[in-house]
């Protein structure tokens, strides 16, 4: 492993992957930075949610390896992953429907807390203090994403924007070292879209969690991104800061169709 | 003067003026009560706690860092944010340093609080967030004389790096620093506080003309302080829910008067948490406005449509009897020996758990004020056990008139409060030729900012001009009617409200809108009224009257009769020419698309003068019925004509 391993957070290196005959991943590498907004962008079937899920090891890839932290962690399976620090929200919202705004944010505490079910089913002081630790940390991040008055709410009675708040509360209270989002954004209005952009720089600004970005809504993604990758077809067709991907012509194509 | 305020009055009882100024009623506390709770604020899902020791010490150590960067006796320190402890620790703070307090609303734009800064000559800016301080940043420029702009949430500040900003808490630092060095230096300011200093500069909202700036000194604020004091019973320590923005002059009444009774004050988290907070903390003590009354009953009767039947039926009547009490109390009408037999059963099964369910459980004292409350929404807190007091006064002299006691006149803004006679002469109160209220004693109008010819012309011949017409019932109840310069007059001279009127007419359930006509040229009120489609057309179903359409619904004799007795009841409290002589229900209803309301629902005035001129000449003739032909609107575009029979109805 080289400085260049540590300089890159998360790297994926040369990924394949395909189902059957369908390749939807060509040879596919990038790298995250400290400390930045990395936007995946594509046209539909490009690839982008296959290179999250091999990211956060839903899918292996039958060839290429993907690094985190210098550590190769092609093998690991996902939830160990989300143990050293890859937290993701969802395109399809995954939440708890039947709990409360609180209670799915705290679910994603459970993987920080060290007492077991026996232990908590007495309730012994130290379960206590513990319980207590979390609830200041899933307050801390109801405060942050402005979610005060969902608290005890549940969430199958929020609306879709409210839901994806609450998912990227619940990535947040992994404490992650890498937030990966997937299509934060779809679905939802104008309003929604800029509180959701201004969390996502509020946790690049204060929490410094470097983030890799799904997104459809190239408006967002030019004006919010540090750097950009474009897939199309499963393969990485450009890759740059906003301004030099949004004049590339490679990219204006995959975009637009061959004239 | 009645019952309920001489057991409440002055000559019973009267309180001691211990102090003549907030911070020293705020140093008189910290010594009373040094470890007793003082403020509450939900932080992180947590009430945190402030005791009167660590407000006092907070509120210290920020006017000492005022005053270690510059603060001079004197000077303007504006603020603005929601209602939190830093925004009341400011405004303390800045009248410990013997400066002048400036609250803004939150929701104002930089171009509205550019004037007031820089009319106030505001030295220091106060904000709660990155919104306030991007604001202050945009206008900068503008307002040179601001030398410092202090935030206390720094969440999105993390970025800004800009020696003109600095957070609350650095402030403080600064002052527990300068207190090393200048010990007492904090006890000798607040002791230099003098009655008759500025401590407030509260800007009315200049819907006509830019705002003026009114002076509240610090006997002022005392003063009114005792003034709602004395006219109710505040338990020491009661739980007050502060919501309203100090930037209007009724909060800081409470932020007065909470340092004396005293209360613990209470911040909700966020303005959206507030009815969950209410419920959570069991507030003894609310203020609201009419809004947010009103969408408290909503509130609870959309979830009564989507109850159970059951559940419906015990809701429907539990209210039921609560009502039959609440006119009782409101409306002197007694209830009878069976229902005063029903009402402990009600209270217990439905109208207290109801309390419970809103959070008003313990709140034994609520108000309404700054605009008129419907009296159905009076009626429905009365009916749950909640009694609803209006309050009305004005910024530049305080409060007039509060509901008191027990029972009371819901139509009127209630009875006048006695002030303390250590702030001068008794209040009084007349009204002149145009029925104007006219008010003189306490401690008096302190004027405008900066404009003294404004200030002499709200005074005539010693007395204050509210530009409020008011009616004066027997029972010595103030009745608020409409700003004078809204007033009409008819051809005799005789002034009357019309806007009054036609609020008091929409509160009917049956009348969607009503246009009060009436000018120098006519000689009696008269009214069309659009009544209300749903509301008349399920009464009518219910008593078996058959009708077509929207104009045979509204040319029915029996509608004209239901709507005859909502217009009495309206009359009843108007003097004589006020009163409505004769009126119309409308054929059709009034309707934004054919341009006759605007897209709030506001009265064209002149475009239906103008439409319905025929109609209105009719009326004035003392005709019975009238026929027109008028051009309508469909929604499709197409224009057409429809008939138009009305019958003209006199009241006698």
């Amino acid at each position: 492993m080289t400085d260049q391993m540590l300089n890159s957070l998360l790297k994926a290196e040369n990924v394949n992957l395909s189902f059957a005959k369908v390749k939807a991943l060509d040879n596919v590498s990038l790298e995250l930075r400290p400390g930045e907004i990395l936007s995946v962008i594509g046209p539909n079937g490009a690839g982008k949610t296959s290179l999250l899920n091999c990211i956060n090891g839903f899918y292996r890839p039958q060839q290429g390896k993907i690094y985190f932290e210098g550590n190769d962690i092609s093998r690991m399976s996902s939830h160990k992953r989300a143990r050293m620090g890859i937290g993701r929200t969802f395109q399809g919202i995954q939440l708890f429907l039947g709990m409360t705004t609180l209670h799915n944010i705290m679910a994603g505490r459970h993987i920080h807390m060290k007492t077991n079910f026996l232990q908590g089913f007495i309730y012994w002081p130290w379960v206590a203090r513990e319980a207590v630790e979390h609830r200041e940390v899933a307050e801390e991040i109801i405060d942050f994403l402005e979610m005060e008055a969902i608290r005890d709410s549940l969430v199958g009675e929020l609306g879709y924007g409210l839901r994806k708040r609450v998912d990227l509360g619940r990535a947040l209270a992994l404490d992650p070292k890498v937030l990966i989002m997937d299509e934060p954004m779809a679905g939802m209005n104008m309003e929604e879209k800029e509180d959701m952009a201004r969390f996502i720089l509020d946790i690049q600004e204060y929490r410094k969690t470097p983030i890799v970005l799904v997104e459809h809504d190239m408006e967002v993604v030019m004006d919010i991104s540090n750097r950009v990758v474009v897939l199309d077809w499963g393969r990485v067709i450009a890759e740059g800061t906003p301004q030099e991907v949004r004049e590339n012509p490679r990219v204006i194509n995959a975009y637009l169709g061959e004239e | 003067m009645n019952e309920a305020t001489r057991e409440t009055g002055a000559q019973l009882q009267l309180p001691v003026i211990e102090a003549d100024t907030l911070p020293k009623y705020l140093q008189l506390g910290m010594q009373r009560w040094g470890d007793r709770v003082c403020m509450r604020h939900k932080n992180l899902g947590i009430w945190q706690r402030y005791t009167w020791k660590e407000v006092y010490e907070h509120i210290r150590a920020f006017t000492l860092g005022l005053m270690k960067l510059g603060l001079r006796r004197g000077e303007t320190v504006a603020m603005v944010g929601d209602n939190e402890p830093e925004l009341f620790w400011a405004e303390y703070a800045s009248q410990a340093a013997g400066a002048k307090a400036v609250c803004l609303y939150p929701d104002m734009t930089a171009q509205e609080m550019q004037y007031i800064l820089g009319h106030s000559d505001a030295a220091f800016f106060v904000g709660e967030d990155q919104e306030q301080i991007d604001k202050i940043l945009e206008i900068r420029d503008r307002v040179p004389k601001i030398r410092k702009a202090i935030y206390w949430d720094p969440r999105g500040m993390w970025h800004y790096q800009d020696p003109f900003l600095m957070q609350f808490t650095e402030v403080q630092q600064l002052g527990r620093a300068y207190e090393k060095e200048e010990p007492g230096l904090f006890e000798r300011s607040v002791a230099e506080g003098k009655g008759r200093d500025i401590a407030v500069l509260s800007y009315t909202s200049g819907t006509t003309g830019l705002p003026k700036g009114v002076i509240l000194t610090n006997d002022y604020l005392v003063d009114n302080a005792f003034r709602l004091i004395m006219a109710n019973r505040f338990r020491p320590f009661s739980m007050y829910l502060s919501y309203t923005s100090p930037a209007w002059a009724a909060e800081q009444f409470f932020i007065a008067a909470g340092l004396m009774v005293p209360v613990i004050f209470n911040f909700p988290e966020e303005p959206e948490t507030i009815l969950a907070n209410i419920r959570e903390l069991g507030a003894e003590l609310l203020g609201f406005g009419p809004r947010q009354w009103e969408s408290l009953a909503s509130r609870v009767q959309a979830r009564m449509l989507d109850a159970g039947p059951i559940r419906r039926l015990l809701y429907n009547a539990g209210m039921g009897v609560g009502m039959k009490m609440a006119v009782e109390r409101t409306k002197g009408v007694q209830a009878g020996f069976f229902w005063r037999l029903l009402y402990p059963l009600a209270d217990w099964l439905v109208l207290g758990p109801l309390r419970d369910n809103l959070g008003l459980k313990k709140t034994y004292h609520a108000t309404t004020g700054g605009a008129p409350t419907a009296p159905d929404v009076f009626l429905f807190f009365h009916a749950m056990g909640i009694k609803l007091r209006n309050g009305y006064g004005s910024t530049e002299m305080g409060m007039y008139t509060q509901h008191m006691g027990d029972t009371f006149d819901i139509e009127s803004v209630g009875q006048w409060y006695q002030s303390h006679p250590d702030f001068g002469p008794p209040l009084e109160y007349r009204t002149d030729e145009n029925g104007e209220l006219l008010v003189r004693g306490g401690s008096g109008f302190g004027g405008y900012y900066k404009s003294p010819e404004a200030s002499a012309e709200m005074i005539r011949d010693g007395w204050f001009c509210t530009g409020d017409a008011v009616a004066i019932k027997e029972n010595k109840n103030l009745v608020f009617l409409d700003r004078v310069k809204d007033l009409r007059r008819l051809s005799s001279g005789h002034p009357f409200p019309p806007q009054f009127i036609e609020t008091r007419l929409r509160f009917s359930p049956f009348i969607k809108d009503a246009v009060i006509l009436g000018d120098e040229k006519k000689e009696c009120v008269t009214v069309l009224i659009n009544i209300d489609a749903e509301t008349v057309g399920r009464w009518a179903e219910k008593l078996g009257i058959a009708y077509t359409t929207f104009p045979d619904l509204s040319q029915r004799p029996e509608v004209y009769g239901l709507i005859q007795k909502e217009i009495e009841r309206v009359n009843k409290v108007l003097e004589g020419p006020s009163r409505v002589k004769r009126f119309v229900n409308l054929p059709k209803e009034l309707d934004p698309d054919e341009a006759e309301l605007t897209r709030t629902r506001k009265l064209r005035r002149d475009f239906l003068e103008q439409r319905y001129g025929g109609l209105i000449q009719a009326i004035y003739e003392g005709k019975e019925a009238f026929e027109t032909e008028v051009p309508v609107k469909y929604r499709d575009g197409r224009t057409g004509v429809v008939k138009m029979n009305a019958h003209i109805n006199a009241i006698a």
